[in-house]
């Protein structure tokens, strides 16, 4: 018995199944019947205040979809809003990790307050930057009036463009922390040995920097970013709080779309449909990525 | 570059990044020590002539209830404690385990496994907040720690073993293989050498995975209700029918981010370099 | 070995997929029978009672406990309804397990309860917006199988009506007449050298742009039009105030045809540009809209809660102490005026396990004598019409005389089982129009062409 147990154990193929199970069996103990039933549902027509029109209509909703101009601009509008935000997540996280890898004196200060966006309620940050963005008594308003960038107080959130700017400013500052604190601890996890060996051999510091440094937190970043990208696609509360969408649908992101639909419209097969096609658009890219990180991962 | 040169740019941008996380957040301290009226000003009032503790009082001693003293902030308190520490907990035990055998371990539908569980978290959580709200009904699991715990665990494992799984894969795997010809097996090894050498990336993903559960707005709202109900659901239900009660959000505000950067204060000094020193030849 | 176990999973989420596919979905049951399901009964779908504790008897010998949830009344910053709530409990034996928070909480509360055909609650808040959409799915217990005959007479009439479902009877009973009022700043008034408020719409425009020029204020109102519900609000009542319809009772689209409610879009728009308006007000919820007004900035406030005097008459909140006072919603010509009315009232769910105990409550909490006990302590708007004539009350609160005459001209909205998606379309291209990038007409007949499926069907 005790042989068999330890040669499972000691085999990775099984070894590997066995400890990555329970795991499994706690994500999709909870999610595979909600997922299953939720598909279900978008085959359906099934708006709750008319159940004499609940029908099979099988990818009905799905095509209803493609032609639902509201749901393919908001479609546009979160693509856009997570990659720019993704975009600037990353580059600013990898900064801000360089900077704070070194050592100097008050680095330890800096290295506790970097979380402090990441580890606000996001409900408490949309309503700060609501605040902040208010037109008449708003503090960026006041600050760039003061600081005499602008002559007169500003109404950002009725700007299309500026609106979308500003939600994706208040989404960066959150986000940017983790992907920041991330990149931290991956650097602070290369041994300097590494460096030492580098430099021996004659290599300049850029090379150093290339070669080593960015080369080894890449998987790290690309899977905070992988992971933003995500999240950027189910924010709500930062569109629905500070401009409902607007100005005229130009913040309207699709989970807006969903609630409207599921919760105020109370069309539960298409608000399913709306959740699912969404995340399968998603998922395409998604397994390009992973594939090509995987590679890129096991390949160094 | 010169020394010093290098050393007044670090702490300009040290400076610069400070300012950047911190400066609305102390707007947000400043509101919740105001009153109203005051932050109606125009020119604005950085530092207000008057302070109140009222916004604060107000969320200690509900006043909108005869009850008295229903300290209803301090039980939500409680209830994201118990739920974030437990969450954390068991997603780190078994995604720690899960991540190794992903990074290390060849078995097959690896990838399937990786893919499975970032295309769990592709579904925004809306589509199936009813189905599950339904499922977790019918085993009296609603306003309940437990059924919130389980909850979190379908967004915060993979978190936890993505993230980790990439840190176990950066580390060199000679280290491994030496003990694993010393003998050791697979579990030993992951304990003995993978661990302590990913130290920091483990402080950090685990402080991330409280995070997420401390603050996670959506489940904790449909889900719980009154005995278990969470601090962002508390904060969620300053507003009234006209809009949002900012001044008594940004108390609570102030009040809800302050255990996490606690955390984060006390962990950062463990992500320290030079845990690895001289494991690697060459 | 690894295509083996890749095939087993496969096969493993394709069973799972049929079973879901044949699983009934969650339908609500119609009121009182249990739900018909066909297929393997997956624990998603059955709704079988939880508890199967006794209905009839509301003697307080057995302990019955019923759950309440229903918003915080605006102005209830004591408590004042939960020690009524408390009161019941005293007097009846019945225990209420009372769940008070915002509205947007509650609404996302009960929705996914009532849309799966839970029985966690026996009293619900049922709001104006959602009575046609309740009625028509049959989530709610007609009340007139516990009422007596004749018992809503001396109600308010219109909030009866609100509230009556197409089968004719009655399915709540309000307890938040939140109707609004059009109130003004008199004393800003009379610096502006105006002596009485407008009685037109003309006038209004006339009288902003005067005290504006004056210098007394910044604008003549800060309207609240935010791409949000509450926009769907203000596009009822400018409608309403200028003498237009919406649809008419078949469902079918007046907006679109009417020259009223064209005028009402255009004279919403045209406020913005002329000064008129505060243009931030696109970006506006209505607590910021009150914000302003209390603040001194704006001359007047045609939609204030009715407990607005109280915040208006408060240094902590307000820079506009004694300066407020009760005026009628302006109309087209003089001697017209309509008001908008947002009510909310008391339902019992269908499949409420203690319908005879939920009764007793609301019937206590919407008696005379608790509006009166409200009414004295928080200002709450009695739905009993004689009360608005009850000495003690109206000499506590003498504007009530202002209230009661624009009570009579009240109107909901409008009520239409695809009001959700009313509310979406509409907001979208108003605020499209507000915002300058379509006209009145565009605007409306976008409305039309993104509700052409609803067209008439009620």
């Amino acid at each position: 018995m005790k042989a068999l147990l330890t040669k499972v154990l000691n085999t990775s193929r099984y070894l590997g199944l066995i400890i990555t199970l329970p795991s499994l069996i706690a994500i999709f103990g909870i999610l595979l019947i909600p997922f299953v039933n939720s598909f279900s549902l978008s085959l359906y027509q099934k708006d709750l205040s008319r159940p004499h029109l609940d029908a099979f209509v099988g990818i009905g909703n799905y095509i209803k979809l493609l032609q639902d101009a509201r749901y393919l601009n908001s479609f546009r509008i979160t693509l856009t809003f997570s990659l720019i935000s993704v975009f600037f997540e990353l580059i600013l996280g990898v900064g801000i990790a360089l900077v704070l890898h070194q050592r100097y004196k008050g680095v330890g200060i800096a290295r506790g307050l970097i979380i402090l966006p990441w580890a606000m309620p996001s409900i408490v940050n949309a309503a700060m930057w609501k605040w902040i963005y208010n037109a008449d008594y708003g503090a960026l308003n006041a600050f760039l009036h003061q600081l005499g960038i602008i002559d007169q107080y500003q109404i950002w959130l009725a700007n299309p463009k500026a609106a979308l700017a500003l939600i994706i400013l208040a989404n960066v500052w959150k986000e940017t922390p983790f992907t920041a604190i991330l990149v931290l601890a991956a650097l602070q996890s290369i041994p300097a040995e590494l460096y030492e060996a580098a430099k021996v051999d004659g290599a300049s510091a850029w090379q150093r920097f290339f070669t080593i440094t960015l080369r080894l937190i890449l998987p790290v970043v690309m899977v905070a970013g992988l992971l933003q990208t995500i999240w950027g696609f189910q924010t709500f509360e930062l569109a629905y709080i500070i401009t409902g969408g607007g100005p005229f649908s130009s913040t309207e992101l699709i989970t807006l779309r969903i609630y409207a639909q599921t919760f105020r419209s109370l069309r539960f097969g298409y608000g399913a449909a709306m959740a699912y096609f969404t995340s399968l658009v998603l998922l395409i890219p998604a397994v390009a990525y992973i594939r090509a990180a995987y590679r890129a991962i096991v390949e160094y | 570059m010169k020394k010093w040169r290098f050393l007044i740019l670090i702490y300009f941008l040290n400076a610069v990044i400070i300012l950047w996380t911190v400066a609305p957040y102390l707007w947000l301290i400043i509101s919740s020590l105001s009153y109203k009226i005051d932050l109606l000003t125009v020119p604005l009032q950085w530092i207000p002539r008057r302070l109140t503790l009222e916004n604060y009082i107000s969320l200690f001693v509900d006043r909108g209830s005869t009850s008295g003293n229903v300290s209803l902030f301090l039980a939500s308190l409680r209830n994201s404690v118990i739920v974030a520490f437990s969450s954390t907990l068991l997603a780190m035990s078994l995604g720690t385990l899960a991540a190794y055998a992903l990074a290390r371990l060849r078995f097959p539908a690896n990838n399937l496994i990786l893919l499975l569980m970032m295309g769990g978290q592709m579904l925004p959580p809306i589509a199936i907040v009813i189905p599950l709200y339904v499922l977790l009904r019918s085993v009296k699991l609603l306003d309940t720690h437990i059924g919130l715990i389980l909850v979190y665990q379908s967004f915060i494992l993979p978190l936890v073993v993505w993230l980790l799984r990439s840190y176990f894969a950066s580390i060199p795997s000679e280290l491994e293989d030496a003990a694993r010809i010393d003998g050791s097996s697979y579990v030993g090894a992951l304990f003995r050498i993978v661990l302590p050498l990913s130290a920091p990336g483990l402080v950090s993903v685990a402080v991330f995975a409280f995070i997420a559960s401390w603050n996670e707005y959506l489940y904790a709202f449909i889900y719980t209700n009154i005995a278990a109900k969470t601090l962002p659901v508390l904060i969620g239900e300053f507003s009234t029918k006209l809009g949002l009660e900012y001044l008594r959000i940004a108390a609570a505000g102030v009040l809800a981010s302050l255990p996490p950067v606690l955390l984060a204060f006390i962990f950062q000094r463990y992500i320290v370099q030079g845990l690895t020193a001289g494991a690697v030849k060459g | 070995m690894n295509t083996k176990v890749n095939f087993l999973i496969s096969l493993t989420i394709i069973f799972a997929l049929s079973l879901g596919a044949c699983a009934p979905q969650p339908t609500p049951p119609p009121p009182v029978q249990p739900m018909v399901t066909e297929a393997p009964p997956s624990t998603v779908e059955t709704q079988a009672p939880l508890e199967q504790a006794p209905t009839q008897t509301e003697a307080p010998q057995e302990e019955v406990k019923i759950t309440v949830i229903f918003p915080k009344h605006e102005a209830d910053l004591t408590g004042a309804f939960e020690a009524r709530v408390r009161e019941f409990e005293k007097q009846t034996g019945i225990k209420v397990d009372l769940i008070q928070s915002d509205w947007d909480s509650i609404a996302d509360r009960v929705i996914p309860e009532m849309a799966t055909g839970g029985s966690a609650y026996d009293v619900v808040e049922f709001d104006n917006g959602w009575v046609a959409e309740w009625c028509g799915a049959g989530w709610t217990t007609p009340l007139n199988d516990f009422m007596p005959a004749g018992y809503t007479e001396g109600m308010i009439p219109g909030l009866v009506d609100l509230f009556t479902c197409p089968d004719g009877k009655v399915h709540g009973l309000v307890w938040n007449n939140d109707t609004r009022f059009f109130y003004y700043n008199a004393q800003k008034l009379s610096e502006a050298g105006i002596e009485a408020p407008p009685k037109t719409w003309d006038e209004f425009v006339q009288q902003s742009l005067a005290a504006k020029e004056k210098g007394v204020v910044d604008y003549g109102m800060a309207p609240f039009w935010n791409q949000e519900w509450s926009l769907g609000n203000e596009f009822h009542f400018w409608t309403y105030a200028f003498g237009g319809e919406i649809v008419d009772d078949q469902a079918c689209f007046l907006f679109n045809k009417d020259p009223n409610t064209l005028a009402a879009l255009e004279f919403m728009i045209e406020s913005l540009k002329n000064g008129v308006s505060d243009p931030a007000g696109l970006t506006y919820d209505q607590a910021a809209a009150q914000d302003v007004f209390l603040k001194g900035k704006t001359l007047f406030l045609p939609q204030g809660i009715a407990g607005l005097l109280a915040y208006a008459n408060d240094p902590a909140v307000s820079n506009v102490v004694n300066q407020i006072k009760v005026g009628i919603v302006p109309g087209v010509q003089e001697g017209q005026s309509t008001a908008l009315t947002l009510p909310e009232a008391y339902a019992i769910p269908a499949n409420s396990a203690h319908k005879a105990e939920a009764w007793t409550f609301i019937e206590f909490m919407t008696s005379k004598e608790t509006n009166i006990a409200l009414a004295r302590e928080i200002g709450l708007l009695p739905i009993w019409m004689d009360l608005y004539t009850d000495p003690e009350l109206t000499s506590l609160y003498p504007h009530w005389a202002d209230f009661f005459k624009q009570l009579a001209t009240a109107r909901g909205l409008s009520t239409l089982t695809w009001y959700g998606d009313f509310v979406d379309v509409a907001t979208a291209e108003v605020h499209r129009a507000l915002a300058g990038e379509q006209t009145a007409q565009q605007a409306l007949d976008a409305i039309a062409a993104g509700l052409a499926e609803f067209e008439c069907t009620p």
